[in-house]
């Protein structure tokens, strides 16, 4: 496992030397718009080995947490969708769930969250897009982090500005885009 | 006239009389106050103002007197640290040209601590990592001959910059690691998606003489550590999710690690975890942790503490549980202790309180309301 690492680490090293932002944020573009392509998502599947450890509560989260209302509610902080998102909820800032409010632009680079959703009993693969160009929101302020990562893992973390990359970086509110069901 | 009202004018013509004696009021002059050196009861709290977030501060406040000493504008998103002599408070931020939105500016302010002005700024380019403060946001060098700031876009590298000369002197690429943890005069660590540390040694302009990978130190899938390292005197101690405490010695040419150790019992792992903005605070010369603790499952990092554990480094074993509720507090995010021999702990809240403690005993001396609107770290000299 050593050498692969180092292999891994050794291309990703040369990749980043010879690879300009514009052409990763093409890349990761074409890859969060590309349908076709959501198997190549960096999907999680470390559910079942949180599950496994002690004190774990992965697979009962969402719906535990609140009322079966809350976690289909998009107003909700519980709503199941938003399982991994950390900051104010679009849908109470002029949006929805998945549309950014009015003059905002949405952020070409995501993380990425994998969600229960109670009513269906599946898990989806969800992005998690900022929306950007005016100043925060202010509203219904949603910190949920089932699987987040610190931001050594940035495909997972939730910390991040991930207006960055964006003409007007400010940050206003938080979507949650489904890009499909998760493999089990 | 009423008899009664009478007696009310004699009176208050009575009680008026040494008032109208006494001379003026002299001229008063207008003038700024300006701070004596630091203390090692002063806090500086950054406040990230989440709901209006371009707008940044870090306060000073004083645990001795419980007063605000003044404040440090940090724009939006900032990180920042102090500089090793304690004397400047370094701010990396990002501004925008029309409040809200036009052209961004990312740059480097240096304030003087005791005018609380800024003497200088150094332009960065517009990479600025935008995330949560830590430590290694912005570092000096130990010699504060370099500062360091870490960029993300979302490529990661960092900026090497010589804050005498104001320039920035480098970029070095760091393939996918972030921050900028400092260890010496010339070297620089950044964490690693696969566990690892990466260390690049600087030459004396700041361009990169090498770099060496460590082997990986924790396991990012099955328990990652926060990000938010903790000071040590050799070091920092990373504390990881499910509780395992990482020292790392940075006082050689290469990291070294020491054999992990556990805040939790066998009973208590995954039932009770650290958790908020900073994990955890060691007053160096008595070697006690102190780490803000909740009941909580996985996805519960980033909840507060219910109570704060303090541990024995040397013995590693939990020597004290300060339960905070019953002084009706919420759960705690972020601590920091004193290093003086009387050492306070000041724990901010997620009701933005921050509250002073004798960190010898837990006996809570104050309850600061409101220190900000969302205090997320604490820095001390």
């Amino acid at each position: 496992m050593r050498s692969i690492d180092h292999l891994f680490e050794n291309s990703s090293r040369a990749l980043a030397r010879h690879t300009s932002r514009r052409s990763l944020l093409a890349t990761l573009g074409r890859i969060l718009t590309g349908a076709a392509l959501i198997p190549l998502l960096p999907v999680d599947r470390s559910s079942r080995a949180a599950a496994a450890e002690p004190g774990g509560t992965l697979p009962e989260a969402a719906s535990v947490k609140g009322t079966k209302a809350a976690a289909d509610d998009p107003l909700s902080c519980e709503y199941w969708k938003y399982c991994a998102v950390d900051g104010f909820l679009c849908s109470c800032c002029g949006g929805s769930s998945n549309a950014c409010p009015p003059g905002t632009a949405p952020s070409p680079i995501t993380w990425i969250g994998t969600c229960h959703n109670p009513t269906d009993d599946r898990d989806y693969i969800v992005s998690y897009n900022d929306c950007c160009g005016k100043a925060s929101c202010g509203n219904c302020e949603c910190n949920r982090n089932e699987r987040e990562k610190p931001m050594y893992r940035p495909s997972r973390n939730n910390d991040m500005n991930w207006c960055m990359a964006n003409a007007d970086s400010n940050y206003h509110c938080s979507v949650s885009v489904i890009l499909g069901v998760a493999e089990k | 006239m009423n008899i009664f009202l009478m007696r009310a004018a004699l009176l208050s013509l009575a009680a008026s009389a040494p008032l109208l004696a006494a001379p003026p009021l002299p001229a008063e002059h207008l003038t700024v106050t300006t701070l004596p050196p630091n203390n090692p009861h002063r806090i500086y709290v950054l406040d990230d103002a989440f709901t209006n977030e371009i707008d940044a501060r870090v306060h000073l406040f004083d645990g001795d007197t419980y007063r605000r000493l003044g404040q440090i504008d940090a724009g939006f998103n900032p990180g920042f640290n102090l500089s090793p002599d304690g004397k400047t408070t370094v701010v990396g931020t990002t501004y925008y040209s029309r409040g809200s939105r036009g052209t961004r500016t990312d740059v480097v302010e240096f304030t003087d601590n005791t005018t609380l002005s800024i003497t200088h700024e150094i332009v960065l380019p517009p990479k600025r990592a935008m995330t949560l403060p830590t430590y290694f946001n912005v570092a000096y060098s130990a010699d504060s001959h370099f500062l360091y700031v870490s960029y993300v876009t979302p490529a990661a590298s960092f900026g090497v910059l010589d804050p005498a000369k104001n320039t920035v002197l480098e970029e070095i690429d760091t393939a996918g690691c972030v921050l900028v943890i400092p260890s010496g005069p010339n070297r620089v660590s950044s964490l690693c998606e696969s566990g690892r540390l990466l260390t690049v040694t600087l030459d004396a302009e700041g361009h990169e003489a090498s770099r060496a990978l460590s082997d990986a130190f924790f396991d990012p899938d099955r328990d990652p550590v926060f990000v938010q390292g903790v000071p040590m005197t050799d070091g920092f101690a990373f504390v990881s999710f499910l509780g395992e405490v990482h020292e790392v010695d940075f006082s050689g040419a290469q990291p070294a690690f020491h054999q992990p150790w556990s805040l939790v019992s066998a009973t208590e792992k995954g039932h009770w975890r650290p958790g908020g903005t900073q994990i955890g605070a060691i007053h160096r010369k008595s070697g006690k942790l102190f780490v803000p603790m909740h009941r909580g499952g996985e996805g519960s990092h980033k909840e507060g503490g219910t109570e704060i554990w303090v541990f024995d480094m040397k013995t590693r074993q939990r020597t004290a549980r300060w339960p905070v509720k019953p002084h009706k507090l919420a759960p705690v995010l972020a601590v920091q202790v004193s290093q003086d021999e009387a050492p306070i702990l000041f724990a901010a809240t997620a009701h933005s309180d921050v509250a002073v403690f004798d960190a010898r005993t837990g006996q809570l001396r104050h309850v600061e309301k409101q220190l900000g609107q969302t205090p997320w770290v604490l820095l001390n000299p």
